[in-house]
């Protein structure tokens, strides 16, 4: 029973490890760290996972576990260097279709929502997923009110950078 | 000029191409992995502050020190008895508190509730520590009382009382020497409770703070 469960988990997760490959990039600052918050997050979705009964997709259910482990239950376990390379897939240039002023504007951008809260970033994770704003504000306990309010701000942070 | 944020969801997409893949393999032995969430530390912290100071009577001086024959002989075995039962029974509801709450963590829960629950034991574990620094600072107390109602202390602590300095000072010197002790040893345990705990919780309480204001 258990070996068919864990297989059946590890199939799903393999098939939607994009979602936590996307929480890792933003929350960390180089590939140690990302590999290391990964791992947690696999965890956390293993333990959780006798609970996932099904009625909401796998990859919905994904994102929360995801999430709280990045913003709260994760710790580092050994030391990881607190630099951050840029070498996370956030801050990958990429060869083809390359414009010059597009991917000065990415980076900056890219660059701002790393220096935002650990929340601020979920809400910009969310939103790029798109995530309608109950989703949004289901997943973090919010009101939607706030949620919405809170990301228009975000939204103008961000063009700020880009138009100073 | 396309809007900025357009551009950028459309970037955030294209690059999931570019995302690492993980084998069958490299997931699978990663699920069996030991997991380092807070809540995991919390967990451990929490049993070590439970069993600490009752590991200080394995500390032979301390044994020593507050051992029953001299409590007995400074009159004060019966408060602190009462003191040990109310102690235990008091230690018993803290854990089981704990253990109420610790259940009620969830990961799969919304993210401010999960942070309010784990505030929540934080908080129990905190009450139980200053429960039980009192407790310490309770115990020096009364055996301070007791001596200073004592009228033969010097033969009661097994001093000898060949020296010229008068009885009474010796009397208020080992008392003033206790209280000091008293509180050294209760602000280093409060010192290290409070450096351990605020290294474990930095992240939690600053998120936490972040998801309030925006609630605010």
């Amino acid at each position: 029973m258990t070996r068919e469960l864990e297989h059946q988990f590890v199939t799903q997760l393999e098939a939607n490890q994009n979602i936590i490959h996307k929480v890792c990039s933003l929350y960390s600052g180089n590939q140690d760290a990302h590999d290391d918050l990964f791992q947690e997050i696999a965890i956390q979705l293993w333990k959780a996972y006798p609970k996932f009964r099904g009625d909401s997709k796998f990859s919905t259910w994904m994102y929360r576990v995801a999430l709280n482990t990045a913003i709260t239950l994760y710790r580092k376990s050994k030391k990881l260097p607190r630099t951050q390379d840029m070498d996370s897939v956030l801050f990958r240039i990429k060869s083809e279709q390359y414009d010059p002023t597009e991917e000065q504007q990415l980076s900056l951008i890219y660059g701002a929502i790393r220096e935002l809260g650990d929340i601020e970033k979920a809400l910009v994770f969310l939103y790029l997923e798109d995530k309608n704003y109950n989703e949004i504000a289901e997943t973090l306990g919010i009101s939607e009110v706030n949620a919405r309010v809170k990301m228009n701000r975000i939204k103008n942070k961000l063009k700020n950078v880009l138009n100073p | 000029m396309l809007d900025e944020l357009e551009l950028l969801k459309r970037d955030w997409q294209q690059r999931e191409r570019d995302l690492p893949k993980l084998s069958y393999e490299q997931i699978h032995r990663m699920i069996w992995k030991r997991s380092s969430s807070l809540v995991r530390w919390i967990f451990y912290v929490s049993i070590i502050e439970f069993i600490a100071p009752h590991l200080l009577y394995i500390v032979p001086s301390f044994r020593e020190g507050l051992s029953y024959e001299l409590a007995e002989s400074l009159g004060i075995s019966v408060p602190l008895y009462i003191l040990t039962v109310l102690q235990y029974g008091v230690a018993l509801y803290f854990i089981f508190r704990f253990y109420l709450g610790y259940r009620e963590i969830s990961v799969l829960d919304t993210t401010g509730n999960l942070m309010k629950g784990i505030l929540k034991i934080r908080k129990t574990v905190l009450h139980y520590v200053i429960f039980s620094l009192g407790m310490i600072l309770l115990v020096f107390a009364i055996f301070i009382e007791g001596m200073f109602f004592s009228n033969n202390l010097i033969d009661q602590l097994h001093l000898s009382s060949q020296s010229n300095i008068d009885a009474n000072k010796i009397k208020w010197l080992v008392m003033g020497i206790m209280a000091l002790t008293g509180i050294i040893f209760t602000g280093i345990v409060g010192g290290v409770y409070y450096f351990i705990y605020g290294m474990l919780t930095r992240k939690l309480n600053k998120n936490y703070q972040e998801l309030e204001k925006l609630e605010a």
